[in-house]
C-alpha cells in the first residue's frame, strides 16, 4: 500500500528523498543486518527507518549529512523495536576484554609472528570470520565498530547517531575493537589456525 | 593498546604510553594537532614495539573495512520501499 505523501513535503522534497536517500539502502541494510543479525528483522528495520525518514524529511536540513541522519533514525528504531527481544551473545565477557592483548598473544604464540607484515593469523581469517566476530560483540561495542570501521563515520557523527557524548563514543569504540580482537583470536584458535599450546 | 615494559616498575616508558594512548586518534585521523601527529609518527618510526602494535591495530581495522559495501539491499525490500514512496 502506498504511503500518503506527508503534507509537509512538496514535489521537490519527494524527488530529493528518492534521489538522495534510496541510494543509501545498501548501506542501511548492511548495518541493519549487523545490528539485528537476522535478515527478516533487518528488512523490517530498514523499511521502518525509511518510512520514519520520509515522514520527517521536512526536518532534515538540506546540505547536512543525509547518511548520518538516516543512520540516526535506523539506530533509534533498532534500539526501540529490536533490542529488547534479542538475547545478547555471551561469547565476549566484559572483564576478559580489559585484559586482552592481541599483540602479546601473537608474540607468545610465535615471537616472529607479530612483526611479520603479512601476518599469518590475520591472513587466515576470511570476511565471514570477521563478520561472525563482529556479530558476537555486545551490542554497544558492535554498534560502535560497525559505524566507525565498516561505515566510516567520524567520532562526531557517531555521537550524533548514537546520541551519546564523544567520550562515550571513543570508549565504546576502543573497547569494541579490543573485544573484536579477543573474539578474532578465539576464532583463530577454534579454527585451529593457532594452537592452544603456548597459552598458559 | 599497551606499550613495552621498561623493566623497572612493570609499567611502560612514558613516551610509549603517550603514543599508544593516542594511537586510535592517530589511526582514525581524529582530534590531534599537526604537531601531535608528527610526534607520534616520529616515535612510531623510532620504537619497534610501538610500531608493531600500531601496525597490528591498523591491519585489523583494514580487515573490518573490507566488509564495507559488502551487502546489497534485497530487491523485494527495495521495491516495497519505492512503492511506499509512490503515490
Amino acid at each position: 500500500m502506498a504511503e500518503a505523501r506527508p503534507a509537509t513535503l512538496n514535489d521537490e522534497d519527494v524527488e530529493r528523498f528518492q534521489r538522495d536517500a534510496l541510494p543509501l539502502l545498501d548501506s542501511l541494510y548492511g548495518a541493519a543486518l549487523r545490528m539485528t543479525r537476522n535478515p527478516a528483522d533487518a528488512e523490517d528495520l530498514v523499511q521502518e527507518t525509511m518510512l520514519r525518514a520520509y515522514r520527517s524529511f521536512d526536518r532534515f536540513e538540506p546540505g547536512t549529512n543525509l547518511k548520518a541522519w538516516l543512520f540516526r533514525i535506523l539506530t533509534n528504531a533498532y534500539i526501540n523495536a529490536y533490542r529488547k527481544k534479542q538475547r545478547e551473545p555471551q561469547k565476549v565477557s566484559q572483564d576478559q576484554i580489559e585484559d586482552f592483548d592481541l599483540y602479546q598473544e601473537l608474540k607468545d604464540h610465535d615471537p616472529d609472528l607479530a612483526r611479520t607484515p603479512e601476518n599469518i593469523v590475520l591472513d587466515s581469517l576470511v570476511d565471514s570470520d570477521i563478520l561472525e566476530a563482529i556479530e558476537d560483540l555486545p551490542e554497544q561495542f558492535r554498534l560502535a565498530v560497525v559505524l566507525s570501521d565498516i561505515e566510516g563515520f567520524s567520532y562526531a557523527e557517531m555521537a550524533e547517531i548514537m546520541d551519546v557524548p564523544m567520550g562515550t563514543v571513543m570508549s565504546r569504540l576502543h573497547r569494541g575493537r579490543r573485544a573484536l580482537q579477543k573474539r578474532l583470536w578465539d576464532l583463530a584458535r577454534e579454527r585451529g589456525i593457532v594452537k592452544s599450546a603456548g597459552k598458559k | 593498546m599497551r606499550g613495552e615494559k621498561d623493566g623497572s616498575d612493570g609499567g611502560m616508558k612514558p613516551r610509549c604510553r603517550e603514543t599508544l594512548e593516542r594511537a586510535y586518534l592517530f589511526l582514525d585521523g581524529e582530534g590531534l594537532t599537526h604537531e601531535e601527529r608528527v610526534e607520534i609518527r616520529v616515535h612510531l618510526e623510532a620504537c619497534r614495539p610501538c610500531y608493531e602494535r600500531y601496525g597490528l591495530e591498523e591491519e585489523i581495522t583494514k580487515l573490518v573495512a573490507r566488509l564495507r559495501g559488502g551487502q546489497t539491499c534485497p530487491q523485494g525490500l527495495r521495491d516495497r520501499i519505492e512503492a511506499l514512496l509512490h503515490r
